[in-house]
């Protein structure tokens, strides 16, 4: 009997220690990676460049407004191979949109899907990703990236 | 002096009958425990709560028989073989699995049972082993923005493409308390609690395996929990 006791303690301490599953919910967000932009000064290459008043487009969804920012973080077209920015930008005017410069950014790619977890499900995975620019874009950094798995750091440095 | 060596003679005489007496009286006495005879044998029977969750849960399956080997006063040589089929819903995915399983093991009894009781409280160990098939009927990639202040812009598509992959197979370790109870003369009900640990559990490619026959859901770390609720029947060969 005394061994049943301790057989019964270890029972449910095993049960309380080890029920304790994290995965119920799924913590890890965003699960597919988003494409990360940075935003560099053509003249100086090193220093960051806000775009002043910008606005970012794709098929005709706003992505963001009017904004002045160094780095942007976007999603990418899962169902598509290819998916078309338009980025808008105004460095003259404050109020009005005479001044509006465009360009676009087409980011082609094959998108596989890979498993995380339970809760997580699967993300989506970019392979063979490649970047073309017009309009006030002047350089990237890079024209080919070989996967987009994270969003850790810089996809594409965008020179301007 | 005659005398004297005859009541000696006497004297050893009756001390050694008195010993002869003691001894015999001894053996005489009757024990004041009578032996309660058990029944040694093969112990066959079903495991209700899979037919009863297979009749309320449409999405599971299942049959287990259970059968235990008394080999000694406590110890039980114990197995449990099965098949179970369920489909698993989660989020993002919608799997099947499905096969049959088979758990082979010991019980220690640690109940001392009054008179010629028969019931068990006991512990038990099994190694399991399962044969299935896994099955991912169809997923959603997940493109959350984490955020519900941003929204998803493209749109999403769900693959309904079932991808199957059979003859995986699965190791574990399984630790069970339960109890039996003899209800009437040779049938018992019994319930367990297991805790079960992986040892390796395949997967198919680009998935993982949710749910094993025999292990149930399989948690992150590879462990998984499980009960069954039986009524077996006791075929006796001998009674000890």
């Amino acid at each position: 009997m005394r061994f049943l006791k301790y057989a019964i303690i270890l029972f449910v301490a095993a049960i309380c220690f080890l029920s304790c599953e994290k995965d119920d919910f799924c913590t890890q967000n965003p699960v597919t990676p988003n494409l990360v932009l940075r935003f560099y000064d053509n003249t100086t290459l090193t220093e960051f460049k806000e775009v002043k008043r910008f606005t970012m487009s794709t098929g005709g969804i706003t992505l963001f407004s009017d904004i002045a920012t160094d780095s942007i973080a976007i999603p990418l077209n899962t169902i598509a191979e290819e998916t078309i920015f338009t980025l808008t930008r105004n460095e003259t005017d404050s109020e009005d949109n005479t001044g509006d410069e465009t360009a676009t950014l087409t980011v082609k790619y094959t998108s596989e899907n890979e498993y995380i977890s339970r809760s997580c499900g699967f993300r989506v995975i970019f392979n063979n990703v490649t970047f073309e620019a017009t309009g006030w874009i002047d350089r990237l950094s890079v024209t080919e990236v070989e996967s987009i798995k994270n969003q850790a750091n810089a996809h594409v440095n965008i020179f301007h | 002096m005659r005398t004297l060596t005859f009541s000696i003679k006497v004297f050893i005489f009756l001390f050694a009958v008195n010993l002869q007496a003691q001894k015999t009286s001894k053996k005489e006495t009757p024990k004041d425990s009578v032996v309660y005879k058990t029944g040694y044998g093969l112990r066959l029977g079903i495991d209700l709560s899979k037919p009863g969750l297979s009749f309320i849960d449409k999405s599971y399956t299942g049959f287990e028989i259970v059968g235990d080997y008394r080999v000694s006063k406590n110890w039980y040589v114990a197995a449990e073989i099965g098949h179970e089929e369920e489909i698993t819903f989660e989020d993002f995915t919608t799997s099947t699995s499905k096969g049959n399983y088979i758990r082979l093991g010991a019980n220690l009894n640690t109940y001392n049972n009054w008179l010629d009781m028969n019931n068990e409280i006991y512990i038990g160990g099994r190694y399991g082993f399962a044969i299935f098939e896994h099955t991912l009927n169809e997923f959603t990639p997940n493109i959350s923005t984490g955020s519900t202040d941003t929204p998803i812009i493209f749109p999403n598509q769900t693959i309904t493409t079932p991808v199957s992959e059979s003859g995986l197979t699965a190791h574990w370790f399984e630790f069970q308390i339960g109890i039996k109870v003899e209800t009437f003369k040779n049938l018992f009900i019994g319930f367990h609690g297991a805790y079960k640990i992986g040892l390796s559990i395949d997967d198919q490619e680009n998935f993982k395996t949710l749910y094993t026959p025999g292990f149930n859901r399989v948690f992150e770390s590879n462990t998984g929990f499980g009960f069954n609720y039986t009524i077996s029947y006791l075929i006796p060969f001998v009674n000890k």
